[in-house]
């Protein structure tokens, strides 16, 4: 987990997206960093994709009614599942980073990173639960 | 000297706009755990009607809290994209025009999202 500040290392990859996928390292830090930029990209094309589908509002209701009942799909309600996940370790993941960042917890990072996705895992099962259920 | 200064300068920029997405990204767990829990999690089936809808946002401080939800959401995506983009190591030049075109995006995602949040406002009343 040495990758909190990585715009500032001073030994960058060659090849710095394609170092994200590198697995013949095994540190977790490095898997924790490659998958908090991409739910980071993810949730970026879902805010933009959210205004879209927002924008039907403004067609009235007709066009916004007949949205919530195929976002009430079971393959709509997976996909939401899946944005959850993302929420939750982006958001997780991402207190982390900023406390060992600042200078808090460099120490226990990595019992801080596992706390923080035993929570995660608790609150995804919860959501997917509410997501499916409510 | 002088590059030394800009160089301190630049950390110095580069620090606080990384305080910033750590800032925005700390409020957006608030921000954005509450309109889950509104919009999501206590209504049925998940996504609110449009007669819901409107009833929702016929509030003005609903509006101002979904508007600086808009604004942080965007704000930290934007430092993301910015962060991700400059790991691949652009020229100066490049960081440049990086910096421009995530502005200009991040104001008219930024500009977009007030616009349908005050038109809706609007519809509602």
């Amino acid at each position: 987990m040495q990758d909190v500040h990585s715009t500032q290392d001073s030994a960058r990859p060659k090849r710095p997206l394609l170092a994200w996928f590198d697995v013949r390292s095994s540190r977790v830090g490095g898997w924790a960093f490659a998958l908090n930029r991409l739910t980071g990209l993810g949730l970026v094309l879902y805010l933009f994709l959210h205004l879209v589908i927002l924008s039907l509002l403004l067609r009235g209701e007709a066009g916004w009614d007949a949205f919530i009942r195929l976002a009430r799909s079971p393959l709509f309600l997976t996909l939401d599942a899946v944005l959850i996940f993302g929420i939750i370790y982006h958001g997780l993941n991402g207190i982390r980073v900023g406390m060992v960042g600042m200078g808090y917890g460099v120490r226990l990072q990595r019992a801080l990173f596992w706390s923080l996705m035993a929570v995660g895992l608790a609150l995804l099962a919860a959501s997917v639960w509410l997501v499916f259920t409510v | 000297m002088q590059n030394a200064t800009a160089n301190q300068r630049k950390t110095g920029a580069a620090g606080g706009l990384w305080l910033l997405q750590v800032i925005s990204g700390a409020l957006l767990i608030a921000v954005l755990g509450l309109h889950m829990f509104v919009h999501h999690f206590v209504v049925e089936g998940g996504l609110r009607d449009f007669q819901d809808v409107l009833a929702y946002v016929a509030s003005p401080l609903v509006v101002a809290v979904e508007l600086v939800f808009l604004i942080v959401v965007t704000t930290h995506a934007m430092l993301g994209l910015r962060a991700i983009l400059l790991d691949l190591g652009p020229s100066p030049k490049v960081e440049q025009a990086i910096n421009i075109i995530l502005t200009v995006i991040g104001m008219g995602t930024a500009g977009y999202g007030i616009y349908l949040a005050l038109a809706l406002h609007a519809l509602a009343r």
